[in-house]
C-alpha cells in the first residue's frame, strides 16, 4: 500500500486522538460524568437522621412499620392463629378464600399453601428490618449516642425480633436463626432446633426486659416496654413449660405498677380502650378522614361484617364457632362482647339494627367498629383498630397458670386469686354471675384457669397455641368437627414448599408433610 | 515546471489527490437509464474512480462531469449494480442493471453504513414499503415473521408496543428488549415514528454486528432509517388506510345455565348451603359487553424536495386506533422535517426534527373482570347497576358499571420532540469527520377524575330483600401527573475510506459518544369530601379541590433519575478484490449504573468473509451460482439494563411507624445491593453463508450462532425474607440456526411472483447459576424455574396422569396423603410410590424454540397479491387466568366436563376450590403454544402510469387487506402469542389483551 506523507501524519494524529478517548476511563472529567447519584432518595450512608427523637429511631420505626403489615397482623395472622383453632371458623361464603384459607380451617394445610409462605417470608422481613436497625446501632459511627441510648434502642429491636421468632417457632417449629445483616452467601441457613430457637428468643427478650423503659412519653405510646418484654417472655416460658420462670416474668409485669384490670371488659376492645391500663403490647394503627387506610391495619376489615351497603364492613372471616359459644358460663357478659349475632332483630353494640340475610350467623364482635369513627373517617373498613397482642388479663392468667403448675399450697392459692381477679372484672359488679373459683386442688384449678383463658381471651389469637401447648389439640379440634385435624402433623404448619425449593433443600419439611 | 505547477494547483484545489493527475481533463456528458425498462434514472451518482469530481444525474437522467481522458467513471445508484467505465469519448450513455437483490444495498452497521456484500455478520433488512402495507400503528408489529431469529409478541391494545426478542434470551434482568437506532439516535422504542416515514429497518442479529454499540447492544439492535427523498425530484406522496378490528375468538366461559349448574355443584361439594337464584334470572355475556369492533386508521403525507444543494423532507402523519376493549382509544400525530444542505462538495450539514403527540384514552375495565363476573347478573336498570351476588360482591365488580363510570375520565397525553444536528466534512480526500448532537425530550401528562359511584342494586338472596345502595364514602376526586424525560447524545466520528490499487478497500473509523438521560416525575391527587367535582374535564385540576376543606384527601409524589454512558470506539473494514473481507470493531464503555470499580469494560468483534463466487475457479466450476459468501464472526458486548443505583441501596421513604395517633417517618431498604455489580458480558460467534443463484432468482442465507451471556444481572428472591438481591449470577447460552430463502421470477411478460420463507431454531440453556450461589431461582410463584442445564424460566411442576376415580384408584396408584376421588392424579416421577414435591419436573419452556414465516407475492399487470403467515412451535402457555380462586368466579367452559363421579372425566377435576392439590402447578394448567397465523392477506391494484399522467399522478395503488384473519392454535385464550415481557416469568396468560383481525382498505398515491 502506498500512503502519502500527509495521510500518514493524519493517521498518526487520529491514532493519538483515539488513544486519548480510549483511555478516557482514567480521565477525571469523564468519570465525573458517569458518577450519577440517586435522585430524590437517600442511601443508608447519607440519611440525615432526625434530631430530637432517638438517634436510631428512623431505622427502629422501619421495623415498627412492618408490624402493620397485612401478613404480620391481618389476614395470614388471623387465619393461622384463630381460624385454625376450635374457637373460630373461616366464615364468609363456602368457597371464599380458596384452598389456601379453607384448608387452614379444616386441614390438611399443603406445603404449597400461600398463607404459610406469606407468614414465613414476612416474619423474616420483620426480623431483617430489626437486623438493619441493630446493624446501625452497632456499626454506624456517624451516629453519636451514649451507651444507655444504644442499649435501649437495641432492646426495642431485640424485642420485635424475639416476638417474630416466637410467632415463627409456634407456627413452624425450629427455624433458621438469622441474627445479623447477613451477606447472601450466609443467608441460606438450615433450621435450628425448636429448643435452640426458644433459647435465642429468651436471650432477645431478656435483654429487652432489662433495657426497655417501663413506659414512654405519650407521644410514643405503644412503643415496646419492659412490661411487654416480660409479658411475652412469660408466654415463651409457659409454652416451654418453664413454670417458675413464667411465674417470675408474669409477676414482674404485675408488680410493675403500670397495668391493672380497671378498664371495663366492654371498653377494652373499643377504640377508646386502646393503649389503656389493660394494654401491654398493641400494634398501633390510626386513620383520619384524609388517610382512612394508609396508616392503619387491615385487621378489623378482614373480620368485619360481610353485608352490603353500610354493612359492607369487611370480608366476614374468622367467625366465632358454636363450641366457643357453648364455652361461656351462663350470663357471662363477655360472650356478647365477643360474638356479634346476626339473627333477625339483632342490634350492634352501638344500637344499630343488624340487617337480615347476612351470610354468617356470628361475627367477631371484638373488632366491631364504632359508627362515630366510621363516619368521622368516611370509611367502613376499620383500619384504625389496634391489634391487641398482649393484654394485662392475659398476663394475670399466665401468672395463674404458671403458679398453679409450680404447685404448693401457697402458689395454688395465688393462682386462684389471680384467676378470680379476672372473673371479678368480667362480673362487673353483677354478683349473680361468674362466682369466684374456690379450690385448693391443682387439677381443678388447672381446668378453671384453662376455661377462663378460653373465654376471657376468645378470638384473641392464643387459642390454637394454647391447645397445642396443653397437648389437647386433637381432642378439641375433633370435638369442633375439624375432623381432618391430625395433631402429629397439624400442630405445626408445613415449612412452605417455596422456601424449601428456594433453599435447594437446606430447609427440611415438618413431620407428616 | 508546468507539470509541477499543475500538480500543486490540483493539490490545492482538488483537495490533495494522492495520485497525481497528469492528463488533460475533458467534459463528458451522457444519460443514465434503467437496463430493463429503459427509463431515465435521476439521482445516479457519477464520480471519478480514485476520488475527485462528483455529480448526479438530473430528472432526465443526464449528467455532465469533467474528467481526465484516462480516468474511470463510477456510476452508483441504490438498488443497482455499480458500473465502472473508462472514459471513452465525450458522450457516455450508460444503462444500469438492477442489482441482485440488495447486494449493493447499504445497511446500517452502527455509526455508519456498509454494503450488504461486505458484511461478515447477520443483518436482515426490511424495506419500508413492505412495512407500510401492514395496517399497524406501531411499525415493529409488521416485522413479525419477516426476520429469522426475531420473535415478536404483539399486543392488541390500542397504541401499544410489542415485546421484541432477538435470538433467544440473553439476559434475566429488567429488560431484554433490543435498542432502536433511529438515524443514529439511540431509542428504547419507536412509538413516535410514523410507519409511512420509514425507508428501511435493519435488524442487527449477531454479536459481531452490534459490538460497536458496546453495552447498549446486548439484546440486539434494530436500526431504522427514515426517508430522505430521492435527489433531483420533488414529490408528494400520500398513504392512507382505514380498517375495522374484530376479536375473532373470545374465551369460552359458562353462560347462566352452565354457571348455575357448576356453582350449585361446587357448593354441594364444599358443604355450603344452596344458593338462592330466584332473583338472578339474567344471562349476561360480559365479554361481549366490553368488547367491540373498533376502527383503525393510518394516514401520512410526505413531501420531498431535492435540489443541487439541499434535500428537504416534510412529513405529516395521523394515526388512530380504537381498542377492541371499550373505550380504549389512541391517536398519534407526527411531524418530521429533515433538511440536508451541501455547502460544498465536501461539507454538508443537516438537521432533523421529529414531533410526536399522542392522546390516549385507556380502558377502565380488565378483561379478567369480564371473565370472572357471574353471568346470572344483569347489567343495569335505568341508572342503577346490578351488583354481583354476595359470593362475589366484595371481590368482583360489575364490569359495565366500571366501564361506564370511568369512561373518559382519564386524559393521557404525551409530547415527544427529538432532533439532531450534524455536520460532515470530507478532507484530505479520504477522511470524513462527522459530528452529531441529538436531543430527545418527552413530556407526558395525565389528568384524571374519580366520579361518584352509581347506585348499585343488591338483589335479594334468601331472607335478604333486594336493596339499593349508593356508597356515601366514595367521593369525587381529581389527579394529575406529569413526567419529563430528557436525553442528550453526541457522536463524533472520523472515517478514513480508500481504495488502493490492487483491489484493496479499507474503511477505518474512530469515534466517541456520550449519552445522558434524566427523568422527573410529579403526581398528585385530591378527593373532595364537601363538594362534588363535576364530570367535566374543565375542572380536572388539583386546585379545584380545596386544600383546606374538612376531610379532603391530598396526596402528592415526585421522583427522578439520571443515567449516563460514555464510550469510544473504532472499526476497520477491509476487502481484498471483493473476495476476502475483514471487519473488526472495538469499543470501550462506561456506565453510571455499575459500581465505580467495574464501571469500564471493553467490547469488540472480528469478522471474516470469503466471497467464493469471485474466485475464477468457482466461476468456471459453478456458473449457475451468481454469488456465494462464507462468513464467520466473533463479538463481545455488554448489558447494563438493570434498575438505577443497583449497587448502592437507596432507602425507601413513605413508610412510617404509628404510636397512638402519631405518625413518624421511617426508613427501610427494599433490595439488597451488590457493591461489586458488573456488566453482563455477551460473547458469541456467528457463521454462515449467503447464496444467490440461477440468475439471482434464488437466494438463501443460513446462519449458525452460539452466544453466551456471562455474569447475568439478576434480581434474586432470597429465602428468609431478605430483600431481593441485585447481582451478577451465572451464564446463559443461546444457540440456533436461522435459514431464509427466496425465489423471484417472471412467467411471461406480465406475471411476476416471489416466494420466501424463513425458519429459525433457538436453544436457550442456562449453563451455570453462578459460583457460590446456593439458592433456587424461581419466579411467578415457583411456576418458572431457572436452573443449570435447562432453558431460562422453564415451567416446573407436576404431570397430570388423569383423575382419581375411586378410593381404590387412590390406594392402587401413587397419590398424596390427602388425595380424594375427583382430584387430579399426578405422575410419580421419582418412582417412590407416593406423590410429593419431589415429583415435580420439567414441563416445557415458555420461549418458542421454533419460529417460521412465509411470504408469497404475485403480480399480474396492475394487480398484486401478497400473503404472509407466521408461526411458532415448541413452547407452552401457562393458563394463569384459570388459577384465580380467591372467590367463586365464572367458570371456563372446560369445567362443564368436571368430574362428578367415577368414569365422568379423566381430565377435569371435581368442582371444589378447597382441593388445594388440584391447584398445584401441573400440565393441567399448560397448553401447547404452537400456532400458525395468517398475518396478512392483501390484494392491490396499481394504475398504469399512462392513465395517471393526465391527472399528473405519478403512482396510484389501492389495496384491501385482511390481517390475522385466521389462526391455527390449540390455545383457549384471546391470542396464542406467548407473553414474554418478564424474562424470568414468561409465558403466562393472565388475561392477555386480544389481538384482533383487521380488515382494511388503503390507498398510496404520489404526485
Amino acid at each position: 500500500m502506498k500512503l502519502s506523507n500527509t495521510t500518514y501524519k493524519t493517521l498518526k494524529q487520529s491514532a493519538i486522538a483515539f488513544a486519548c478517548v480510549s483511555i478516557l476511563s482514567t480521565v477525571a472529567g469523564c468519570n465525573k460524568f458517569l458518577d450519577t447519584q440517586p435522585q430524590g432518595a437517600y442511601t443508608l450512608e447519607n440519611y440525615p437522621y432526625q434530631a430530637g427523637a432517638g438517634p436510631y429511631d428512623t431505622y427502629i420505626f422501619g421495623a415498627y412499620n412492618f408490624l402493620k403489615d397485612y401478613n404480620i397482623s391481618a389476614a395470614p395472622f388471623i387465619v393461622a392463629t384463630s381460624i385454625r383453632s376450635d374457637d373460630a371458623d373461616k366464615g364468609s361464603t363456602a368457597s371464599d378464600g380458596g384452598a389456601d384459607v379453607i384448608t387452614m380451617d379444616n386441614f390438611p394445610v399443603l406445603p404449597s399453601n400461600g398463607i404459610a409462605n406469606a407468614l414465613w417470608v414476612n416474619h423474616y422481613t420483620l426480623i431483617n428490618r430489626c437486623n438493619i436497625a441493630l446493624d446501625q446501632i452497632k456499626n454506624n459511627t456517624a451516629i453519636v449516642a451514649d451507651a444507655a441510648v444504644k442499649a435501649q434502642s437495641e432492646a426495642e429491636m431485640r424485642f420485635l425480633r424475639g416476638y417474630s421468632y416466637f410467632m415463627l417457632v409456634r407456627l413452624f417449629g425450629g427455624v433458621p436463626l438469622i441474627d445479623k445483616l447477613s451477606d447472601v452467601a450466609q443467608s441460606n441457613v438450615p433450621r435450628a432446633t425448636a429448643a435452640a430457637t426458644y433459647a435465642f428468643i429468651e436471650q432477645d427478650l431478656q435483654f429487652a426486659a432489662t433495657n426497655l423503659p417501663a413506659s414512654w412519653d405519650p407521644k410514643f405510646i405503644g412503643r415496646t416496654t419492659r412490661g411487654a418484654a416480660n409479658g411475652i417472655l412469660a408466654k415463651v416460658y409457659l409454652t416451654q413449660k418453664k413454670w417458675a420462670e413464667a411465674m417470675n416474668a408474669a409477676n414482674a409485669v404485675m408488680t410493675s405498677g403500670q397495668y391493672d384490670l380497671s378498664t371495663p371488659y366492654t371498653r377494652v376492645f373499643s377504640e377508646e380502650g386502646e393503649n389503656g391500663k389493660e394494654s401491654v403490647f398493641e400494634i398501633q394503627g390510626t386513620a383520619s378522614s384524609t388517610e382512612p387506610t394508609a396508616n392503619g391495619i387491615q385487621y378489623a376489615n378482614i373480620q368485619g361484617v360481610r353485608g352490603s351497603g353500610t354493612f359492607d364492613m369487611g370480608w366476614g372471616w374468622n367467625t366465632p364457632s358454636p363450641q366457643l359459644e357453648a364455652a361461656y358460663e351462663t350470663g357471662d357478659p363477655r360472650k356478647d362482647r365477643t360474638i356479634l349475632y346476626t339473627a333477625a332483630g339483632s342490634k350492634s353494640l352501638y344500637g344499630e339494627d343488624i340487617p337480615t340475610g347476612l351470610p354468617n350467623p356470628r361475627y367477631n364482635n371484638k373488632v366491631y367498629t364504632n359508627p362515630t369513627y366510621r363516619s368521622l373517617y368516611n370509611s367502613r373498613m376499620g383500619y384504625w383498630m389496634n391489634v391487641r397482642i398482649l393484654r394485662y388479663a392475659d398476663v394475670v392468667l399466665m401468672y395463674a397458670e404458671a403458679a398453679n403448675e409450680v404447685g404448693g399450697a401457697q402458689n395454688i392459692a395465688s393462682a386462684v386469686t389471680a384467676l378470680n381477679s379476672v372473673r371479678a372484672r368480667a362480673r362487673n359488679g353483677n354478683t349473680a354471675i361468674l362466682p369466684n373459683i374456690v379450690t385448693t386442688d391443682q387439677a381443678v384449678a388447672r381446668e378453671a384457669i384453662r376455661r377462663e383463658r378460653r373465654v376471657e381471651l376468645a378470638m384473641e389469637h392464643d387459642r390454637f397455641f394454647d391447645l397445642v401447648r396443653w397437648g389437647i389439640s386433637q381432642d378439641a379440634m375433633t370435638a369442633a368437627g375439624k375432623t381432618n385435624f391430625s395433631a402429629n402433623r397439624d400442630n405445626l404448619l408445613p415449612i412452605p414448599q417455596a422456601q424449601i425449593d428456594l433453599s435447594k433443600g437446606v430447609l427440611t419439611p415438618n413431620p407428616g408433610y | 515546471m508546468k507539470r509541477t505547477f499543475t500538480k500543486i494547483f490540483f493539490l490545492a484545489v482538488l483537495c490533495f489527490s494522492a495520485f497525481s493527475v497528469f492528463a488533460q481533463s475533458t467534459t463528458i456528458k451522457g444519460k443514465v437509464i434503467d437496463a430493463t425498462d429503459k427509463l431515465p434514472l435521476p439521482g445516479v451518482t457519477v464520480t471519478l474512480s480514485g476520488g475527485g469530481n462528483a455529480t448526479q444525474t438530473d430528472v432526465n437522467g443526464n449528467y455532465t462531469i469533467s474528467a481526465a481522458s484516462n480516468a474511470t467513471l463510477v456510476f452508483t445508484y441504490i438498488g443497482y449494480t455499480t458500473q465502472q467505465l473508462p472514459v471513452s469519448g465525450e458522450t457516455m450513455n450508460v444503462s444500469l442493471a438492477q442489482s441482485s437483490r440488495n447486494l449493493e444495498q447499504v445497511v446500517v452497521v452502527g455509526y455508519g453504513t456498509q454494503k450488504r456484500k461486505d458484511l461478515t455478520g447477520s443483518i436482515s433488512s426490511v424495506n419500508g414499503d413492505e412495512l407500510a402495507k401492514q395496517p399497524s400503528i406501531n411499525p415493529i408489529n409488521a416485522l413479525q415473521g419477516k426476520v429469522p431469529g426475531l420473535t415478536i409478541s404483539t399486543s392488541g391494545a390500542a397504541g401499544s408496543s410489542p415485546t421484541v426478542r432477538l435470538r433467544g434470551i440473553n439476559t434475566t434482568s429488567g429488560s431484554a428488549d433490543p435498542i432502536y437506532v433511529v438515524d443514529g439516535l439511540i431509542q428504547t422504542n419507536i412509538d413516535f415514528l410514523n410507519p409511512g416515514d420509514i425507508e428501511s429497518i435493519d435488524v442487527l442479529r449477531d454479536a459481531s454486528s452490534v459490538a460497536i454499540y458496546g453495552l447498549r447492544g446486548g439484546n440486539g439492535v434494530i436500526a431504522v432509517t427514515t426517508k430522505k427523498g430521492a435527489k433531483g425530484r420533488t414529490s408528494v406522496s400520500f398513504q392512507s388506510l382505514t380498517g375495522i378490528q374484530h376479536v375473532t375468538n373470545t374465551i369460552d366461559v359458562t353462560d347462566a345455565a352452565g354457571f348455575r349448574k357448576l356453582y350449585s355443584a361446587q357448593l354441594a361439594n364444599q358443604g355450603g348451603a344452596p344458593f338462592d337464584y330466584t332473583n338472578y334470572t339474567a344471562n349476561t355475556d360480559w365479554q361481549k359487553l366490553i368488547l367491540r369492533d373498533a376502527l383503525i386508521s393510518s394516514n401520512s403525507l410526505t413531501v420531498t424536495n431535492a435540489g443541487e444543494k439541499s434535500t428537504t423532507v416534510l412529513s405529516l402523519g395521523y394515526n388512530k386506533q380504537e381498542g377492541v376493549v371499550k373505550y380504549n382509544d389512541y391517536q398519534k400525530y407526527n411531524i418530521r422535517l429533515n433538511e440536508e444542505i451541501r455547502i460544498t462538495n465536501d461539507i454538508k450539514i443537516g438537521a432533523n426534527v421529529n414531533g410526536f403527540h399522542f392522546v390516549n384514552n385507556p380502558t377502565s375495565v380488565s378483561l379478567n373482570n369480564a371473565l370472572w363476573a357471574a353471568p346470572i347478573v344483569g347489567v343495569q336498570n335505568g341508572n342503577q347497576y346490578y351488583a354481583m351476588p354476595s359470593f362475589q360482591r366484595a371481590q368482583v365488580g360489575n364490569p359495565v358499571a366500571t366501564l361506564d363510570r370511568f369512561d373518559r375520565t382519564t386524559i393521557d397525553k404525551g409530547y415527544r420532540v427529538n432532533g439532531s444536528l450534524f455536520a460532515e466534512i470530507k478532507f484530505l480526500k479520504n477522511f470524513t469527520w462527522r459530528s452529531s448532537v441529538y436531543t430527545n425530550l418527552n413530556f407526558n401528562s395525565t389528568r384524571g377524575y374519580t366520579p361518584l359511584p352509581f347506585t348499585m342494586i343488591n338483589l335479594g338472596e334468601g331472607t335478604t330483600p333486594t336493596s339499593t345502595f349508593l356508597d356515601p364514602n366514595i367521593r369525587t376526586g381529581v389527579s394529575q401527573t406529569s413526567g419529563e424525560l430528557r436525553e442528550y447524545q453526541q457522536d463524533h466520528t472520523l472515517t478514513y475510506e480508500k481504495e488502493f490499487t490492487g483491489g484493496h478497500r479499507l474503511t477505518a473509523l474512530a469515534g466517541f459518544t456520550t449519552l445522558h438521560s434524566s427523568a422527573t416525575n410529579l403526581s398528585g391527587a385530591r378527593t373532595d369530601f364537601n363538594l362534588n367535582v363535576p364530570n367535566n374535564p374543565d375542572f380536572w385540576y388539583l386546585d379545584v379541590v380545596s386544600q383546606n376543606g374538612t376531610g379532603n384527601i391530598i396526596t402528592n409524589g415526585g421522583n427522578g433519575s439520571v443515567e449516563s454512558t460514555a464510550g469510544a470506539f473504532g472499526r476497520v473494514n477491509y476487502a481484498y478484490q471483493n473476495k476476502y473481507l475483514v471487519n473488526a470493531t472495538i469499543r470501550r464503555d462506561g456506565n453510571s449504573k455499575i459500581s465505580p470499580a467495574n464501571r469500564w469494560e471493553t467490547f469488540g468483534s472480528i469478522g471474516l468473509g470469503w466471497v467464493a463466487s469471485e474466485e475464477n475457479f468457482f466461476k468456471t466450476a459453478l456458473p449457475g451460482i451468481n454469488y456465494f459468501k462464507l462468513r464467520g464472526a466473533f463479538g463481545r458486548l455488554g448489558n447494563s439494563s438493570i434498575q438505577n443505583y443497583a449497587f448502592q441501596p437507596v432507602t425507601l421513604n413513605g413508610t412510617n411507624a404509628v404510636f397512638g395517633d402519631n405518625i413518624y417517618s421511617a426508613v427501610t431498604t427494599n433490595y439488597t445491593a451488590d457493591p461489586n455489580l458488573r456488566f453482563e458480558i455477551i460473547q458469541g460467534i456467528d457463521a454462515g453463508f449467503d447464496i444467490r443463484a440461477l440468475d439471482n432468482r434464488f437466494n438463501a442465507e443460513v446462519s449458525y450462532y452460539s452466544k453466551t451471556t456471562k455474569g447475568l444481572l439478576t434480581r434474586v428472591t432470597l429465602p428468609n425474607g431478605v430483600p431481593p438481591l441485585l447481582t451478577n449470577l451465572g451464564d446463559i447460552n443461546n444457540k440456533g440456526i436461522e435459514f431464509s430463502a427466496g425465489w423471484n421470477d417472471k412467467i411471461g411478460k406480465d406475471f411476476k411472483y416471489g416466494i420466501s420463507g424463513n425458519f429459525s431454531y433457538v436453544k436457550n440453556k442456562v449453563t451455570s447459576i453462578g459460583p457460590g450461589f446456593d439458592f433456587q431461582l424461581s419466579n411467578n410463584n415457583f411456576i418458572n424455574v431457572t436452573q443449570t442445564g435447562q432453558s431460562v424460566g422453564y415451567f416446573y411442576g407436576y404431570k397430570q396422569t388423569g383423575i382419581y376415580q375411586t378410593p381404590a384408584d387412590i390406594s392402587r396408584t401413587p397419590a398424596f396423603a390427602d388425595s380424594q376421588p375427583g382430584d387430579i392424579s399426578y405422575a410419580d416421577i421419582n418412582g417412590d410410590g407416593v406423590i410429593s414435591a419431589a415429583d415435580r419436573t420439567y414441563l416445557g419452556t415458555p420461549f418458542p424454540p421454533y419460529s417460521y414465516g412465509l411470504n408469497l407475492n404475485f403480480a399480474y399487470k396492475g394487480f398484486d397479491l401478497a400473503a404472509q403467515g407466521q408461526g411458532v412451535a415448541g413452547n407452552k402457555i401457562y393458563l394463569q387466568r384459570r388459577t384465580a380462586a380467591f372467590a367463586p368466579l365464572n367458570y371456563e367452559a372446560n369445567r362443564l366436563n368436571a368430574w362428578t363421579g367415577p368414569g365422568t372425566s379423566n381430565v377435569e377435576p371435581l368442582i371444589n376450590n378447597a382441593r388445594g392439590n388440584n391447584y398445584l402447578f401441573s400440565t393441567y394448567f399448560l397448553e401447547p403454544g404452537d400456532y400458525f397465523r395468517v398475518r396478512n392477506l392483501q390484494i392491490g391494484y396499481t394504475f398504469s402510469p399512462a392513465l395517471l399522467k393526465k391527472a399528473s399522478i405519478q403512482t396510484l395503488r389501492i389495496f384491501f387487506s385482511g390481517q390475522n384473519i385466521k389462526t391455527w392454535s390449540k390455545t383457549t385464550g384471546y391470542t396464542p402469542e406467548a407473553q414474554l415481557g418478564d424474562v424470568l416469568a414468561s409465558g403466562a396468560d393472565n388475561g392477555v389483551y386480544p389481538v384482533p383481525a383487521v380488515y382494511s382498505l388503503g390507498l398510496n398515491v404520489s404526485f
